[in-house]
């Protein structure tokens, strides 16, 4: 997608093609993975299973990023404690020793878990490439439906591939219900 | 209508949406209530919430010029109201993460219909419990004082306090459920952003959809982000009500130093948030005309659910009292025994008959679609969770170990303006809720209906030879 | 991931044939024999050790059978479509409970070896013991035992009988009875378990009490069937028994169940100990104590690294829940920190400066474990390995993690 700002002297950011149904969405995908496609992608109202399979992406990296902020979060949230309980602030409390492990615990826990949700969030965030204050597909009227019941495949000028008429009437033949020019 | 369709075991699972919609009726549906000119009723609704709102203002406006002595805390009964408000309210905001995360992680569908509400309400939920302590502090200018953070006094928090991780739990807890709940709402913003029909609603909902576009690139990550939020938030629900039950279970108190308290404060937890969403969706089903969506099938799941919790705690009080026998501590024994028949039977037995008893009546398949059975025990269970904190809070504390020390609770008027002032804001911000986001997870059902799932013909997967073993 | 490959099953796949797990089975029982002929042998001169060992080895196993029960009730309770493939496992290692009430005998004769408060003499200079001794008395605690076998035993094989029958009539009806039946059963099965390990483990400390106790021995029980089936499947699918029947998604379901019941009983241990640890009230933090000096100390931070840290480590990655021999190795090592956890639970009781080993631990584990193996062979081969009457049967074969 990056490739974006050359085509734009073409007067065409890619085509949007429109399915009727999810199934006939994740054949054509199938169809155009296979093709060896790389600038394009799918729109869908909700989630489809299998569809990530139908157009070959890659796991999500995200469990990475969950991983190491919560267990650094976890490890900073005892480090904090045993810093303040030792040696920042050293009082004897119940007859505990300085550093009561048991006793911090919750807290490790809990900061564990906030790294690891800012993880999650800031990683979709990231690897979405949100929040994104506009894009060439809202150009296109029609795909405001793509948050209700329409189900799309967009593929970009940018794509070595792309063939204005060509992939147009390839999108057709796959069984799309009209297909769109979109300006970017 | 309010009957769930016999099923066929054979077959084994109901469709979770009434009738037969499609993709659009979903979103007309649930965009409708936020669409159109609210009804009466909803006016109505808000009129009274920000009336009560009002009073939650001017009670601790009092507090805040008068002092904690307004309220009936005294010794021996230190902690009173403020602390049985706090649990009780943190307890209601256990099952938005209950239903949206733990029910996700085990393949629950049919929580698509009503994960939203829940969540909304887990959020105002713990608004309302953080209150209680912030203004119960005694020096309400000063809660930074609990933040872990460089002062000219060279002091910091004490760690080894319960109070404290109570502190980073409910904060902790709150700040993620957000973070899910916001989540969650990302894919539902944008379809309101492209249904808009003014400049401010396009931009408001624009601005929180982050500029979706529903690409499958996005889904996937979406999805991973999603699944692992619901894997953080389902020990986090369990570690901020066991926190909670540490406050108590750490002391030496009898009636609050007992073992099986965390997971026993966490059934229960989720037993009272689940009446709370089963209270309001009763209503807004009806007023918002979403009868086919949220429909008696998940009535019956939350009843179930309501029975399980209900019974788990049911065995967490047995336990209790079993043990406090077989300890063989006189302190332990008094103490159950006073908390049955003593002074504070009453409020006791309101606790064992709400709680214990009322659930009971989900045994019957009829009982678990009825409206109106639903309410009144949803509401029963309510008042019930409410007197199970008041029972472990001013009962274990109103005889303490010498009697020179005992004495009698007896709560003020500004006890009950704060508490009842409490649902003044959780019921303004859930009005205000049901008027400006979706409250049904569009995205989520419209992938539940049959018609989206693409089944991928594909010969090898045919499982006709299994039907051959006969 | 080769769930696309073979879904052409016969009837055969799905029942034990043949004569190798004869042989097993009977290498089974005469290994149990055996294992029992050298405790016999043993015994004499090591009555206290033999009964503690065996109430360990008796435990464990046990467990593995409570487990087994709690698990096909709640799949009936929740109506769970994922796990009906193996759910028919879980109804044969249930039905070997019968066997335990017999096991049980030698703990009833052993009650003056194992429980301190058995003893008149002991009570009568001992006021705590004297307020308790309406629970903690001889008589009650035979009652008990025997209504706590009466009812497993009869839950266990009504179930397994009635799921039995469904694989010829296929009636779905079948199913509807058992799930209204199974959420009563959960309930008893909750009592009962809970007062089951008050009796034989918690009163082996007749001062120490811990409301949580129950919920702790159920979260072991419950991680331990979860071990066993992924073993059984794995044992199985070796043998080229359930071919495609129980597939990698299977797998990962009972692997996320493991970190999952990892992660509780950590939870319940973790709870249980901090407050106790907490409050520092003399009669409760003695059996922590004696738990956290001399030798004792040692396989204490053995349970709680290799109960929890590790385990929870390696069935974080995905992929360990998806691969044969990792999830074998997790299954294996939970059966063995289980059995750690037992151990740790019982022994500081009779060897009260640290742990010290004796043949009768092994012969009593392999004693009891022979001939709950060989019961297990034997029920197996009684009847499908599949519950092919099962109406979920077809959402079962088919399932696939999200």
């Amino acid at each position: 997608m990056s490739l974006t700002q050359d085509t734009a002297a073409d007067g065409l950011y890619g085509l949007l093609a429109e399915f009727s149904s999810p199934e006939t969405l994740l054949q054509a995908c199938e169809k155009v993975r296979d093709r060896g496609m790389s600038a394009w992608d799918a729109h869908t109202p909700f989630p489809i299973h299998g569809l990530e399979k139908a157009m070959g992406l890659k796991r999500s990296i995200i469990p990475l990023f969950v991983l190491v902020l919560g267990l650094g979060g976890a490890a900073i949230g005892m480090l904090m404690q045993w810093w303040i309980a030792t040696k920042a602030y050293p009082l004897v409390i119940s007859g505990k020793p300085l550093f009561s492990w048991p006793a911090f615990v919750p807290v490790a826990f809990e900061c564990g878990v906030l790294g690891g949700a800012l993880g999650a969030v800031f990683g979709f965030l990231g690897q979405a490439r949100l929040p994104q204050h506009n894009h060439a597909l809202f150009n296109s009227e029609n795909f405001e439906r793509v948050t209700d019941d329409g189900f799309f495949i967009s593929v970009e000028a940018a794509d070595p591939n792309f063939d204005r008429e060509e992939t147009e009437q390839w999108l057709l033949d796959l069984g799309a219900t009209r297909v769109e020019a979109i300006a970017p | 209508m309010d009957t769930v369709a016999e099923i066929d075991p054979v077959v084994g699972r109901p469709a979770l949406i009434a009738g037969e919609p499609d993709f659009h009726s979903i979103t007309e549906s649930v965009a409708a209530p936020m669409e159109w000119k609210p009804p009466i009723g909803w006016y109505i609704c808000l009129g009274i919430s920000l009336l009560m709102l009002s009073l939650l203002g001017i009670s601790i406006g009092w507090l805040f010029w008068e002092g904690v002595g307004i309220w009936g805390n005294n010794q021996p009964v230190a902690w009173g109201w403020p602390i049985v408000n706090f649990v009780f309210w943190v307890g209601i905001g256990h099952a938005g993460t209950l239903i949206s995360a733990v029910l996700f992680l085990f393949r629950q569908k049919w929580r698509t219909s009503i994960n939203r509400t829940a969540e909304a309400m887990t959020i105002f939920a713990v608004m309302c419990a953080l209150i209680f302590p912030g203004i119960h502090i005694g020096r309400p200018w000063l809660p930074y004082w609990m933040m872990p953070i460089p002062n000219s006094m060279g002091m910091w928090p004490q760690f080894r306090s319960p109070l404290m991780w109570d502190v980073f739990a409910v904060s902790i807890y709150g700040t993620v459920s957000l973070l899910f709940w916001y989540v969650g709402l990302i894919p539902d913003l944008a379809t309101m952003r492209d249904r808009a029909k003014t400049k401010i609603r396009r931009t408001a909902y624009g601005i929180f959809s982050l500029g979706w576009r529903g690409s499958m690139r996005q889904w996937n990550h979406y999805e991973k982000a999603y699944l692992l939020l619901a894997g953080l938030a389902t020990p986090l629900v369990l570690s901020v009500h066991s926190v909670v039950s540490f406050d108590f279970a750490t002391s030496q108190l009898p009636g609050w130093h007992t073992t099986i308290f965390p997971p026993y404060f966490v059934a229960g937890a989720i037993f009272s948030g689940i009446a709370m969403v089963t209270t309001l969706m009763v209503i807004c089903r009806v007023v918002f005309k979403l009868t086919h969506i949220i429909n008696p099938l998940h009535f019956d799941r939350m009843s179930k659910l309501l029975l399980v919790t209900g019974t788990i705690v049911g065995y967490a009080y047995s336990i209790e009292f079993f043990v406090a026998w077989y300890s063989g501590n006189p302190y332990e024994g008094f103490t159950f025994l006073n908390r049955a028949f003593g002074p504070y039977a009453w409020a006791y037995w309101i606790m064992v008959s709400c709680n214990v008893i009322t659930p009971q009546i989900f045994w019957i398949k009829k009982a678990r679609t009825n409206m109106t059975v639903l309410f009144i025990a949803s509401i029963f269970i309510n008042i019930g969770m409410w007197f199970e904190r008041f029972v472990i809070v001013v009962t274990s504390l109103h005889r303490d170990f010498l009697p020179s020390s005992w004495g009698y609770f007896r709560p003020t008027f500004w006890d009950a303006a704060t508490f009842i002032g409490s649902f003044g804001l959780f019921l303004t911000m859930f009005c205000l809720f049901v008027r400006f986001l979706p409250m049904v997870a569009m995205a989520e059902v419209k992938g539940t209906l049959p018609q989206a799932h693409a089944r991928h013909p594909d010969p090898e997967s045919d499982l006709e030879p299994v039907g051959r073993i006969a | 991931m080769e769930h696309s490959q073979h879904r052409t099953i016969s009837a055969d796949d799905l029942k034990l044939a043949g004569d190798g797990v004869g042989r097993l089975t009977k290498i089974c029982g005469a290994i149990g024999i055996l294992g029992l002929l050298a405790t016999f042998l043993l015994y004499s001169g090591n009555h206290q050790q033999f009964y503690f060992s065996y109430l360990v080895s008796f435990s464990f196993w046990l467990s593995i059978a409570l487990g087994a029960l709690i698990f096909v009730l709640i799949q009936y309770a929740t109506r769970a479509g994922w796990s009906v493939v193996v759910r028919r496992l879980a109804e044969h290692t249930m039905a070997t409970l019968p066997l335990f009430a017999l096991l049980f005998i030698p703990i009833a004769f052993g009650l003056h070896e194992l429980f301190h408060w058995s003893h008149a003499e002991a009570v009568a200079h001992d006021a705590l013991l004297q307020k308790k001794s309406g629970f903690l008395n001889p008589g009650f605690f035979y009652v008990r035992a025997a209504v706590y076998f009466a009812l497993w035993s009869g839950l266990a094989l009504w179930f397994r009988r009635r799921s039995l029958i469904q694989d010829l009539s296929k009636d779905p009806l079948t199913t509807r009875l058992l799930q209204s039946v199974s959420a009563p059963g959960i309930v008893l099965f909750g009592v009962t378990v809970t007062f089951a390990s008050f009796d034989w483990l918690m009163s082996l400390d007749p001062h120490w009490y811990s409301t949580a106790f129950g919920v702790y021995f159920f979260a072991g029980c419950f991680l331990a069937i979860h071990a066993v089936l992924i073993l059984l499947c794995l044992g199985l699918q070796s043998r080229k028994i359930l071919p495609g029947v129980v597939t990698f998604e299977h797998y990962h379901d009972l692997g996320k169940m493991l970190f999952a019941f990892v992660v509780f009983w950590a939870y319940i241990g973790f709870s249980q100990f901090m407050l106790i640890w907490y409050a520092n009230i003399p009669e409760e933090t003695l059996w922590y104590q004696n738990r956290l000096q001399g030798g004792w100390y040692g396989v204490t931070v053995a349970l709680v690294v290799g109960h929890f840290a590790l385990p929870f480590l390696f069935l974080l990655m995905r992929d360990v829940k998806r691969r044969r021999a990792s999830l074998r190795l997790a299954a294996l090592w939970l059966l063995a920190v289980h059995f750690l956890d037992l151990y740790w639970l019982v022994m500081p009781t009779l060897h009260t400066h640290g742990a010290e080993l004796h043949l009768l631990d092994l012969t009593t584990f392999v004693g009891i474990g022979g001939l709950f193996c060989a019961a297990l062979g034997i029920l197996m081969r009684r009847g499908a390995l599949v519950p092919i009457g099962d109406p979920r049967l077809v959402e079962s074969l088919s399932f696939e993690n999200i």
